[in-house]
């Protein structure tokens, strides 16, 4: 089992001042390594509408890379603006995850639009920034992976990574969608595309990762990072139903593979589990692994899925 | 060219139709069978909350399509599952023969909260002679891309020199024309091919078509045949705006030809179908589907109310 220290909730986002469309929420960490600081991207709301919904917008904070638990900047304004008119990404652009590709960053995030009889459908579009992150421009009006046959709706959580020199997307795609007591909740699972420029994907049209607490269980933050001769895989799941409490709600899994093909589960090793008192008392999800000056953290939700910001751990030696 | 319009030869409200419609018979699309025309359309029922879902039927006629010989009973094709593309419609559907199955590309509806819907294109097969399909899959063969923001749909195929051509319809966006207005959309001719007819490669928002009002054209359901030797394409277009009732500005049936599948002129003064008022396509003339049977060049449309009465046939006089 991997050893974390956990460091504590680094960013707070009911902390930062004159921001209307950060008021809470800061999800699926995601980050870009700088000289001097990680810029840490998340995605966070403004105060929902009359109706009590809200839409989402991404962002980042730069900590210090002497010492994490530093803010020294959070974005002025989102990374990207809401989709207009019927646009895939309308209401919503939640999660993000970035890749440099030479002097440019780009960024795959998940659109959200806004459907009937089921609350909201999701496909991934991509942006790109020349001004090392801070800015992204989207590649068009529509996304660059969406529905198909073999994934016919919810199609989110981008991961991007450019594993020997490739381009791999690491998502999860709606397998159904089941009523809970008259609510819609979508089960999803951990998928894989790969692409030569990023833009153009083929879809594995598997899933990655057998579920394990039930058929119905959700996968989700598929986080993948390379070191000592695997890949390693942290992801969440949770249970399909009364999911937004301790008993069923969010852990974090992990899985490892040779090839990226063929993944075996082992969420014994995951090693970060819920504290017993605190702000990850409940639930812990979407993790972020990296690995900064010989050290390798964890970004990570608490309870509430990030409504009050995401924390850091640092793993006790190496992952292998 | 010189279109002999037969009149209506379908109306709904003479059958008794399957899942409990009762009105509309849109975009007729015909499977030419050995002894019948299997005419496909789409007919309305109304849900729980009394709005629209479309649902496909047929209704097979004689070859000469003088005579009606039998009107699905069945369900032919259900909706999708809830969430997917094609959950609260399927319109229209596109038979294409193919060995011995039947193919069909679909377009489905799904209801939106900003705007009323987004479509995308299916595939279901049949393996009984067109009389039932299956899906191929829970989500669709193409949909909304980079360039192809929403309202992918009315997939027309057809295999030529062994590739599959598909002319669909790509929307290029939403827009209120008054502050208090609903949504209207706009969408455009685009053209796409594949090799085995499931994995498409679209020209991606490439508009094959040229407008004739401007940029609020809208342009819908193409479908294409080969005439002495050169390529046919018949579609609609109307005005994106207060186009359902104010007939000047509503759905007329547009043309455009082509040597090599890839340039076409638009020459709308090829498909003269007279407007007549009073007439049950006076107001309006839409879906069009053209095939041959037994050498004759044969044209399906809807009038009046986007089909809500029916469809008709028009002959090439030659």
């Amino acid at each position: 089992m991997f050893i974390w220290k956990k460091l504590g909730k680094v960013f707070t986002p009911q902390e930062v001042p004159g921001r209307d469309w950060l008021r809470e929420f800061a999800q699926a960490p995601a980050t870009l390594v700088f000289d001097d600081y990680v810029r840490v991207y998340f995605s966070c709301r403004p105060g929902p509408d009359a109706n009590g919904q809200y839409v989402s917008y991404s962002a980042w904070v730069d900590l210090d890379r002497r010492d994490l638990t530093r803010v020294l900047r959070v974005a002025e304004q989102p990374i990207l603006p809401l989709g207009g008119l019927g646009e895939f990404d309308e209401f919503g652009t939640y999660p993000v995850s970035v890749a440099r590709d030479g002097d440019l960053v780009r960024a795959y995030y998940a659109g959200w639009t806004r459907c009937e009889s089921v609350p909201f459908n999701v496909a991934i579009g991509m942006a790109t920034s020349s001004d090392g992150g801070a800015t992204f421009s989207k590649a068009g009006r529509g996304p660059v992976l969406s529905y198909t046959q073999h994934e016919p709706f919810v199609l989110s959580g981008p991961k991007i990574r450019r594993f020997d020199g490739g381009w791999q997307l690491f998502y999860i795609a709606g397998r159904k969608w089941k009523l809970v007591d008259g609510r819609a909740e979508p089960v999803y699972k951990i998928r894989m595309a790969t692409s030569s420029d990023g833009l153009h994907w083929l879809p594995a049209n598997r899933d990655l990762i057998e579920s394990r607490v039930e058929p119905d269980e959700a996968q989700a933050s598929p986080d993948v990072i390379h070191a000592n001769g695997k890949y390693h895989m942290f992801f969440c799941y949770r249970y399909s139903s009364n999911y937004r409490g301790k008993e069923f709600g969010y852990r974090i899994g992990y899985a490892s593979s040779l090839d990226l093909v063929t993944w075996t589960r082992d969420d014994a090793k995951a090693g970060l589990g819920v504290s017993g008192s605190g702000w990850d008392d409940e639930m812990v999800s979407y993790p972020h692994v990296f690995e900064l000056d010989g050290r390798t953290y964890m970004a990570y939700l608490g309870n509430g899925v990030g409504r009050f910001g995401f924390g850091l751990a640092v793993l006790d030696g190496e992952l292998e | 060219m010189k279109w002999h319009k037969i009149g209506k030869i379908f109306d709904p409200s003479q059958h008794a139709l399957p899942n409990g419609c009762e009105s509309f018979a849109q975009s007729p699309q015909a499977l030419v069978c050995d002894d019948h025309v299997r005419i496909y359309f789409s007919t309305r029922a109304r849900d729980a909350s009394g709005k629209f879902l479309s649902h496909v039927a047929y209704v097979d006629m004689d070859r000469a399509l003088e005579r009606i010989l039998r009107v699905a009973d069945h369900t032919v094709l259900p909706l999708g599952e809830l969430g997917a593309f094609d959950e609260h419609g399927i319109f229209p559907i596109n038979p294409v023969r193919h060995g011995d199955k039947v193919l069909a590309y679909t377009t489905g509806w799904n209801r939106r909260v900003s705007v009323s819907v987004d479509t995308a294109i299916g595939l279901a097969v049949s393996t009984d002679g067109g009389r039932t399909f299956a899906r191929e899959g829970a989500g669709p063969v193409l949909a909304q891309s980079l360039h192809e923001p929403c309202l992918v749909g009315d997939g027309f195929v057809q295999a030529i020199d062994g590739v599959f051509h598909m002319w669909y319809i790509f929307g290029t966006g939403w827009k209120r024309y008054a502050p208090d207005a609903a949504p209207d959309r706009t969408y455009k001719i685009g053209h796409a091919t594949s090799s085995d007819g499931v994995h498409w490669t679209k020209e991606e928002a490439r508009q094959i078509v040229a407008d004739r009002l401007g940029p609020d054209e809208s342009q819908a359901l193409p479908t294409v045949t080969e005439i002495d030797g050169r390529h046919h394409m018949f579609f609609c277009y109307r005005q994106s705006s207060d186009f359902r009732t104010n007939a000047g500005r509503g759905y007329r049936i547009g043309h455009a030809w082509s040597d090599d599948l890839h340039n076409w002129i638009r020459d709308d003064d090829q498909i003269p179908l007279a407007i007549e008022p009073g007439a049950w396509d006076g107001d309006m003339q839409c879906y069009p589907h053209v095939f041959k049977v037994d050498e004759r060049i044969c044209l399906l449309y809807n009038g009046n109310e986007f089909g809500r009465h029916g469809f008709g046939l028009a002959l090439l006089e030659r």
